[in-house]
């Protein structure tokens, strides 16, 4: 096993390596660049431009370019922002614990919703809950976030006037853990909402398949309660393949919902992606980029690895 | 992404147009400020759509840096909205007639004398010494936006703790507004690089608030600095918060929820929203902003030879029937809700605005001058002359509702007088990328009529200069220059520079006269509209006062929160 994940892990350099030129190129290729915020600007001439491309290491030629990030990147430097000159660590650093605050939330609430929903709807097959249910979470499977968080925005922060349409705290005023809590109730509602019905159709799935395996016919002969039946014997070994879902979702912690933070205004690792690409700020949208591919590559692997653990019948090669 | 921008915005605009629906009595007017008493103490909430990245002004590139910074730092003059320069911190604006400029051959010696007593919000005197430092700082920073201004400067010379006197190596003649946010010498001059240092967040400032926070994605605070010279009076307001919203749509979703107190820079299709709403009011103040369609008369192809002829729009009359047929009045009702003005030159506010008209919309006239001119009609409709069609294309920014919607219009009317235009958009980042590597097809010379907007300053010649002096014509060689239509015109030439050889107003303004007056006897561009600055507010907010050349937050002193 030790072997298995040292082989996963060297076979994962290659792979980030070409992300990595791949985004680094598809970056450069995009028509406008850094630079062309300053147009609009009357004052800037082509002497700026000139002066500007040299102090940002535009000048150089493209694989130049490469390289000198590569190396800053594995040093821990990752560079300024072209229109902050803020670190790019830094600016990762200020928004990574909002998102991760909002993502770990919605993160706990879909698990606690999917795994009840996904049990009892498997239990129920059929039956007309079960319907309601299932083609519910359908519907909201197949919803864009950002028709549902507008929707949500319209209905209960602009009709009824409940909630507050966006930001993570009412400016100016001080730390209040209620109004912290109103203003997460949207935003994570369209994410869980949207979210939710993967997990309940794979555990309903899942839990369907366990049920009519023969263990459990024996084990209901033994004359065990349907309540030890369900929990015990059949979700026990329902979960493993849920464990893997999770894993894979893990990035999302550290990556944002673009969309989502974008409409909520959430100042996250979304928006400063969002707002990077807008401004073609290319070492914040390098660096976010390399982060969130490696954490997708190392979150595959411990999947692979979390479900061998839990099956023992899984055998690596 | 994009798609997903545009659905957005369009959802919003169903939220906003379900939202505005409850009837509601008062109609939104200009509130007479001046009038009430104001109100002390308070926090009021501005909403902005874009973040800004750096609050350092020689770094900034964004109108919501300017609206954050009014707050915060000042500089020697400022421009009124009766268009004159007013002292800020100096004691008065030199001009030669009260002996603070002297004019040397082709050099300019300026003296600034500061305020008495000024203090930076950290308890710290402002000198003559920050001047002589701003302009060092300007020219040194590799990361500066621009130089305008600084890089005529030859020298300073510092009189005494607080005169200074500017030496510039040439006329130039914006001096008043050169030094529009002053840099703390004490603070910063250790410094290696400014950029990486708190200042870029938290700027410090003579002006009256203080930055306390800065939080990325989500707001800025500033909050009443105690070393103010109008303290104790002055500001009104404890706090003013910039709250960072995603789009103006949720900005206005926001003012009418009544989260926040104001924001900037409505469209003019957003207004009927806000005068429907009683609780909310609308300025409107004429902006320098003038959307225009530029006509090629150069080949269009990529790094085109300026002395080249387009086999079009080479021909003036056609020029001239294109405007003709340019219904600005029907497209400023329809599309602008009346909140625009027929443009009639590039530079539309202030004190060298030239107002003459072009010729108004007359379609038989522009049939009669295109048949006279030999164009003639063919079978389908479109007219050609010795072989040539009169077939166009017509570009401007992809994305941009309004943009798009004035193209569909003026493609039907011209067709009506046989052309045929065709819409070839871009994206506004290739568009008005303004350099040749970025494929700018103004620079590059590759397009037939492009419509986008630009704002001159006060001072005008920053704008004519390079737009139409034929000096100014992108070449291969040179990108730099600006004069996208390719015209040359002796008379413009020497207009201009005799503009930019003296600083008596009353001879620049003739002069600029003249050169506008025969840009248009060229009828190299169709001016469509001035556009209006439109800024949204609470009616709770008192003390706004409308200003052209600044942005809405320029007297946030004066702000006031009704109870």
């Amino acid at each position: 096993m030790g072997r298995y994940v040292i082989r996963r892990l060297l076979q994962a350099l290659p792979l980030l390596f070409a992300i990595s030129v791949v985004s680094f190129a598809i970056l450069k290729f995009t028509p406008g660049g850094p630079l062309s915020a300053y147009e609009g600007n009357p004052d800037f001439t082509e002497t700026d431009r000139v002066r500007l491309e040299k102090a940002f290491g535009l000048d150089q030629p493209l694989p130049v370019q490469y390289v000198n990030w590569v190396g800053s990147f594995l040093r821990l430097d990752w560079g300024y922002s072209y229109s902050s000159h803020q670190p790019v660590l830094g600016l990762i650093g200020e928004r990574l614990p909002n998102t991760i605050y909002l993502m770990g939330t919605v993160f706990l609430v879909v698990l606690l919703l999917a795994i009840p929903i996904g049990i009892f709807t498997a239990t129920k097959q059929y039956s007309f809950t079960d319907h309601l249910i299932t083609g519910a979470t359908f519907a909201f499977l197949s919803t864009p976030t950002f028709w549902l968080g507008l929707l949500l925005i319209i209905v209960f922060g602009l009709q009824l006037r409940w909630l507050p349409l966006g930001g993570m705290a009412t400016p100016g005023e001080e730390f209040d853990l209620a109004d912290r809590a109103r203003h997460l109730i949207l935003p994570v509602m369209t994410l869980s909402l949207v979210q939710v019905g993967g997990h309940v159709r794979f555990l309903r799935a899942s839990m369907l398949e366990t049920i009519g395996q023969d263990f459990m016919r024996t084990a209901r002969a033994k004359g065990l309660s349907e309540r030890i039946l369900v929990l015990r014997h059949a979700f026990k070994n329902a979960a493993i393949p849920l464990v893997t879902i999770v894993a894979l979702d893990l990035p999302e912690l550290f990556v944002g919902a673009l969309v989502t933070e974008q409409i909520f205004g959430w100042p996250g690792m979304g928006r400063l992606f969002w707002d990077a690409a807008t401004r073609s700020d290319y070492p914040v949208l390098q660096g976010i980029l390399a982060v969130s591919s490696t954490l997708i590559v190392l979150s595959n692997l411990a999947a692979d690895v979390l479900y061998g653990y839990l099956d023992p019948r899984i055998r690596y090669s | 992404m994009r798609r997903t921008v545009l659905v957005i915005l369009g959802v919003f605009s169903i939220v906003a147009a379900a939202c505005g629906q409850q009837p509601t009595g008062g109609a939104a007017t200009k509130a007479p400020a001046a009038t009430e008493t104001p109100v002390k103490g308070g926090t009021a909430i501005v909403a902005i759509w874009q973040e800004p990245s750096t609050l350092a002004a020689h770094y900034a590139n964004q109108t919501v840096t300017d609206i954050v910074n009014n707050g915060v730092i000042e500089g020697l003059a400022e421009t009124t909205t009766d268009n004159e320069y007013v002292p800020n911190l100096a004691t008065k604006v030199p001009t030669l007639a009260n002996g603070g400029v002297v004019v040397k051959g082709t050099k300019l010696d300026v003296t600034w004398e500061l305020k008495p007593g000024i203090k930076w919000s950290d308890g710290q005197p402002l000198t003559s010494a920050d001047i002589k430092y701003t302009w060092e700082i300007w020219m040194k920073d590799p990361k500066v936006n621009n130089r305008t201004g600084f890089s005529e400067i030859e020298s300073i010379d510092i009189t005494n703790e607080t005169t200074a006197v500017v030496h510039y190596k040439s006329l130039y003649a914006p001096y008043p507004l050169n030094f529009s946010s002053l840099m703390p010498k004490h603070l910063l001059e250790k410094e290696a690089d400014i950029s990486k240092t708190d200042y870029v967040r938290r700027p410090l400032g003579t002006g009256p608030f203080k930055v306390t926070e800065f939080k990325a994605g989500d707001s800025i605070t500033l909050e009443k600095n105690p070393n103010y010279r109008g303290a104790p009076d002055k500001p009104y307001l404890d706090k003013v918060v910039f709250k960072s919203v995603p789009t103006s749509e949720v900005a206005l979703a926001q003012l009418k929820a009544g989260e926040v107190h104001a924001m900037w820079n409505i469209t003019e299709s957003q207004t009927p929203e806000i005068e429907r709403e009683s609780s909310l009011a609308l300025q409107i103040v004429p902006g320098p902003s003038v959307e225009r369609i530029e006509l090629n008369t150069a080949q269009n192809r990529e790094n085109t030879d300026p002395s080249s002829i387009h086999p079009v729009l080479g021909d003036i009359e056609m020029r001239k029937a294109l405007l003709y047929a340019t219904p600005k009045q029907q497209l400023i009702d329809k599309l602008l809700f009346a909140k625009a003005k027929p443009g009639s030159s590039p530079v539309s506010q202030g004190w060298a605005a030239f107002k003459e008209p072009q010729e108004g919309y007359d379609q038989a006239k522009a049939n009669a001058t295109l048949d006279k001119a030999g164009w003639a009609k063919g079978p389908d409709g479109i007219r050609s002359k010795g072989g040539t069609r009169a077939s166009l294309t017509y570009t401007t920014t992809s994305g941009n509702q309004l943009r798009e919607r004035v193209q569909q219009v003026l493609v039907d009317e011209w067709k009506a007088v046989g052309v045929e235009v065709k819409i070839q958009n871009a994206p506004s980042s290739v568009v008005l990328s303004g350099s040749c590597p970025g494929k700018d097809p103004r620079k590059l010379g590759t397009f037939d009529m492009l419509m986008y907007a630009s704002s001159p300053g006060i001072d005008p010649h920053s704008t004519i200069f390079p737009r139409y002096h034929s000096r100014n014509i992108p070449t291969a060689a040179d990108c730099s220059g600006q004069n996208y239509t390719r015209i040359k015109d002796p008379n413009i030439d020497k207009a201009i520079d005799e503009a930019g050889a003296t600083l008596d107003q009353d001879k620049r303004k003739a002069a600029y006269a003249t050169a506008m007056k025969r840009l248009n006897e060229a009828y190299v561009i169709i001016w469509l509209y001035d556009r209006a600055d439109i800024d949204g507010r609470s009616q709770k907010l008192g003390g706004w006062t409308a200003n052209t050349w600044q942005r809405f937050t320029w007297n946030v002193e004066d702000w006031f929160l009704k109870k």
